[in-house]
């Protein structure tokens, strides 16, 4: 059983997200088109397409490959989910380092930063109906795992299931940010789209990383 | 002088914006650089876009951002984290962005410095406001009558709107410019309201029509030139 996530298994999970993405794109449109601009599924098979496209050569650290990957999204995507995927990618290249694989405890490090740094950018808070109810639960979720003594594989399996569940309690919030909170009590009764792709990324590092 | 940048989800957008606020400044204004639409001619954001403007507006009085909805702000944000400016001030505004854009510009040329720019711009909606306000009473107390006549003001002139659309937008920016070039405090007061002459936006707010009366007094080394230029402008009737 895998104990890390190396350099081609970060390549994968990008894979993995890209191709959930395209197979989900039609349904993260039809989220964002009751309380957004109907624009977030066609936006990220954009962005994940460039992203594949621009790790051919592969970036031989992973701190090159989130930053490869979070300029990728920020030039390609258009919404605010270029800046936000971005900075999630580029916070967490910069605190993994010039290293080729990441442990368990490596990895919550960085899926932290990157977490930190779209609430930051967002300047969202639990509860605003945005990508950071799905993965704020979710890395607290996979540092409680980790704590616990599971291990990679098993953290990331809770984290993905954590920020499904957050995603599905966005469903009867009032959005407070975003294009969403233009509608008021009108964006109640939807899930927020950001919610639902932050949950694939999550997915597909569970899936990536099951033994 | 200060420069501008514009961050639209829209490239139609920001051009007819831009295109809107130097039908105001004739004469030249501010550099104003613009990052608006995705590469593929799509609406949205590109903060390496943003970061190009920044550099292409890059001013050492300073620089100030106006922004259209949600991601305009995230991107431009991200921007400043990506390439931030080495030596001067870049403030984010939170102006709507047509009226503050239009503010900001003629404000600029003017010669004003970023933080009065910046003031002008979040102030943007008030001739508006104004103008949609029952008449009666006015939106604003009046200011005290003894500010146009306290200590240190060469005098006060009366002149007479005489062009058919009073004191609009164009003729506005017209006398803001000109005022702003000189170095002199000049106010113009109409009806119980008092102008800074510098300010587009608070010359508006006035609601001077044809045949308004406007009290001028300015203070500073070049008051009179100040007063001689202000009221040829309306003899002039701005051109129109």
């Amino acid at each position: 059983m895998a104990d890390t996530l190396t350099l081609e298994g970060a390549i994968a999970w990008l894979g993995a997200f890209r191709d959930a993405v395209h197979e989900h794109g039609d349904h993260l449109t039809e989220l964002d088109s009751a309380i957004g601009d109907a624009d977030h599924g066609s936006n990220l098979v954009r962005g994940t397409d460039a992203v594949m496209a621009a790790l051919d050569p592969p970036p031989d650290t992973v701190a090159a490959l989130g930053k490869k990957t979070g300029m990728t999204l920020v030039t390609s995507v258009g919404g605010a989910s270029g800046p936000l995927y971005g900075t999630f990618f580029l916070r967490a290249g910069a605190a993994a380092g010039d290293v080729t694989e990441l442990d368990a405890a490596a990895l919550g490090t960085v899926l932290r930063a990157g977490v930190d740094g779209i609430r930051s950018r967002g300047k969202a808070e639990l509860g605003d109906k945005t990508m950071y109810d799905a993965l704020g639960p979710a890395v607290d979720t996979y540092d409680a795992a980790v704590a616990a003594g599971d291990d990679i594989a098993t953290a990331a399996r809770a984290a993905a299931a954590a920020a499904a569940e957050g995603r599905d309690a966005t469903e009867p919030m009032e959005a407070r940010k975003g294009r969403a909170s233009y509608l008021g009590e009108r964006s109640v009764g939807h899930v927020d789209p950001g919610s639902a792709s932050a949950t694939m990324l999550l997915e597909a590092l569970a899936r990536t990383l099951a033994p | 002088m200060i420069g501008i940048v514009v961050v639209s989800h829209s490239a139609a957008l920001a051009a007819a914006a831009v295109d809107l606020a130097a039908q105001m400044v004739p004469t030249g204004g501010p550099v104003v650089a613009v990052a608006a639409g995705t590469t593929d001619g799509g609406l949205g954001t590109d903060a390496t876009e943003v970061a190009a403007a920044l550099e292409q507006a890059a001013s050492p009085d300073g620089v100030l951002v106006l922004m259209d909805l949600g991601s305009a702000v995230l991107s431009a944000e991200l921007a400043l984290e990506l390439s931030p400016p080495e030596d001067h001030e870049v403030r984010l505004s939170g102006a709507p962005l047509v009226e503050g854009l239009v503010a900001a510009v003629v404000r600029a040329a003017g010669g004003a410095d970023l933080a009065t720019v910046a003031a002008e711009a979040e102030g943007a909606l008030e001739p508006k406001r104004v103008a949609l306000a029952p008449a009666d009473p006015p939106a604003d107390p009046p200011e005290p009558a003894s500010s146009a006549d306290g200590p240190g003001r060469d005098g006060v002139v009366r002149v007479t709107l005489r062009n058919p659309q009073g004191l609009h937008a164009r003729p506005a920016a017209l006398l803001a410019t000109a005022v702003g070039d000189l170095d002199a405090e000049v106010r113009i007061s109409h009806g119980g309201r008092d102008a800074d002459a510098g300010s587009s936006l608070e010359l508006m707010a006035l609601g001077a029509g044809q045949g308004a009366e406007l009290e001028l007094s300015a203070s500073g080394p070049d008051a009179a030139t100040a007063l001689r230029v202000v009221g040829d402008l309306v003899a002039d009737g701005f051109g129109e």
